[in-house]
């Protein structure tokens, strides 16, 4: 064997090696979750208890959905992936380079009842949706949307606006630099995208804490045991600053609907405003949402203090999965199984490089 | 040491680090299946405490209006009383399974006399014995089941040898045992909330 095969033949070894040590970690962490996931009964939302709970259902939007980057679909977590020549997918599940990821807060209906999620924090396992790599002249994938809009859309489909999208007229040829494959590096030849998503309608495991709304840290971004409210005393000193000197000159508005403006009426924005909004005179309003629009509006974005949630906290962060808990056990224990065989290859790996090694020395 | 002794240590090594890793996980399942009981049983503790201090004012409420009735009064009140937070778990089963056949005779015999259940507060008392009695059938499942997973996750290998060194003993399920069925009820009483 001549020293450039051996060379070769080395450095495979080392990213055998490395490969299955890593698949190995990634085993043991799955074994945990397993654990973690089928040990833990489920239990009903309606009588739910505080403290540690496992739920499964049904993903119910919330207040908001997202629009994911690469097929412009409603989703309430997304994750959006380009990766090179060489491909996304590899063993470990290496997603190459993560153009966004994003969630928002969501709700989960077993046949008891709904119970709110607050995602911040959390692992989310959610199924490859789309993959997919350009073509060998270098042309997109047919299922690429990328999404040139807002993130965020409502949380029901509203026919006028989705007739109105359908519609209108967009110019085929749209600004590159616009889009996110604009941003990317123009002299990759072949990319492959993949997105996973989860969905309204999606079955969920979520095992995490179940508290009272009121005990979220700060409740606006979800955020348990995080960065403190930069309104509250002793918050941001830059803030508290701004908050003095606009009280002192008399400025401060003490009325949420004079200080938002347009972004105190429920629906602006992100749907059908529940009433007329100050808008420029030439532009075309929105016909305001109806009274039951408006009331579920209402009671969409209320959440009463004692009404229990699920988010993370500093010690338990919040596990949401993808299937049902037996689907989701048996994942993560193939995975630790995977996990073994990664073993197995590291130590093959070793002996290899031990061989090649020796025979070098003779 | 040749190279060969170097991989033959890493794999032994590698092993060992599995066992361990094995070893530690289940017994930290333990430990954690055993907490996860501990807190459930706490769950049913509560909603058995509420509905303990929640029964006398419905017996209240519709006492003066059930002349013809007070047998099935007498016997929420008997089974009531039985209640005691520091009886075995099974004990408590008995006790909580005649307290809810006792509480629905009541309901059952309540829907009969239209007059009082529209009387003063007795339809919002009811709806709250139904409310705790549902909690109670939801938890009481929950708990089992964690019981459940706990009695099988001990009993099977390698969980088994470990809870043979650790002395691991399998949990009650909140299930009244047979003879426990037909226990001697204690002595009439009509106190407050405890």
């Amino acid at each position: 064997m001549d020293s450039s095969t051996t060379s070769v033949a080395f450095l495979l070894t080392i990213v055998g090696f490395g490969t299955g040590i890593a698949l190995l970690i990634r085993g043991f962490i799955s074994y945990r979750a397993a654990g973690r996931i089928g040990d833990t009964a489920t239990s009903r939302v309606a009588t739910l208890a505080a403290g540690e709970v496992r739920v499964t259902g049904v993903i119910e939007p919330a207040e908001l959905t997202l629009i994911s980057l690469l097929q412009s679909e409603p989703c309430v977590y997304f994750r959006s992936a380009v990766g090179g020549d060489d491909g996304l997918g590899d063993a470990l599940g290496d997603d190459g380079h993560v153009l966004e990821e994003r969630a928002v807060g969501f709700a989960v209906r077993d046949a008891s009842g709904t119970i709110r999620v607050f995602p911040h924090d959390a692992r989310v396992e959610a199924p490859v949706r789309w993959e997919d790599r350009t073509g060998m002249l270098g042309d997109e994938p047919p299922g690429l949307r990328w999404r040139l809009g807002s993130a965020f859309g409502p949380n029901e489909g509203d026919r006028e606006a989705a007739a109105a999208a359908l519609l209108e007229i967009h110019d085929p040829v749209a600004d590159p630099s616009l889009t996110p494959a604009g941003r990317l590096d123009a002299g990759s030849r072949r990319r492959t995208y993949r997105e996973s998503r989860l969905e309204p309608g999606d079955q969920v495991t979520i095992l995490g804490q179940a508290l009272p709304f009121s005990d979220l840290a700060h409740p606006a971004e979800a955020d348990v045991g995080g960065t403190a409210d930069p309104f509250a005393d002793g918050g941001d000193p830059e803030i508290a600053a701004d908050l003095a000197a606009a009280r002192a000159a008399g400025t401060l508005l003490t009325d949420p609907d004079a200080a938002w403006g347009n972004a105190a009426i429920p629906g602006f924005g992100i749907g059908r405003p529940v009433r007329p909004a100050t808008i420029d005179p030439a532009a075309t309003p929105l016909r305001p949402a109806g009274p039951e629009a408006a009331a579920r509006a209402k009671r969409t974005f209320t959440i009463a203090p004692e009404t229990l949630v699920l988010a993370s906290i500093d010690d338990a962060p919040l596990l949401v999965t993808y299937g049902s808990p037996v689907a989701v056990v048996e994942r993560e224990r193939w995975r630790f199984v995977q996990g073994l065989l990664g073993g197995a290859l590291a130590i093959g790996a070793l002996a290899i490089a031990a061989l090649l090694v020796t025979g070098s020395a003779r | 040491m040749s190279p060969g002794a170097y991989v033959a240590s890493f794999a032994v090594g590698l092993v060992l680090v599995i066992v361990l890793f094995l070893v530690i996980t289940a017994y930290n399942d333990v430990m954690a299946l055993q907490r996860r009981i501990d807190k459930a049983w706490a769950n049913i503790e509560v909603i058995l405490k509420q509905r303990h201090d929640q029964l006398p004012a419905l017996v209240a409420a519709v006492k003066g209006l059930m002349a013809f009735e007070q047998d099935v009064l007498t016997e929420v009140t008997r089974a009531r009383a039985a209640y005691a937070p520091t009886d075995t778990i099974p004990h408590q089963a008995a006790t909580s399974d005649q307290t809810s056949s006792a509480v629905r005779s009541l309901l059952v015999t309540v829907e009969r006399y239209p007059d009082i259940k529209a009387a003063g507060n007795v339809a919002d008392l009811q709806a709250e014995i139904e409310r705790i009695e549902g909690m109670l059938a939801d938890r009481r499942e929950l708990y089992n089941d964690q019981v459940y997973r706990y009695d099988t996750r001990i009993a099977q290998v390698p969980t088994s040898w470990l809870a043979a060194v650790f002395r691991w003993r399998p949990r009650a399920y909140f299930r009244a045992d047979p003879g426990d069925a037909e226990r001697p009820d204690t002595s009439l009483t009509t106190d407050g909330p405890a």
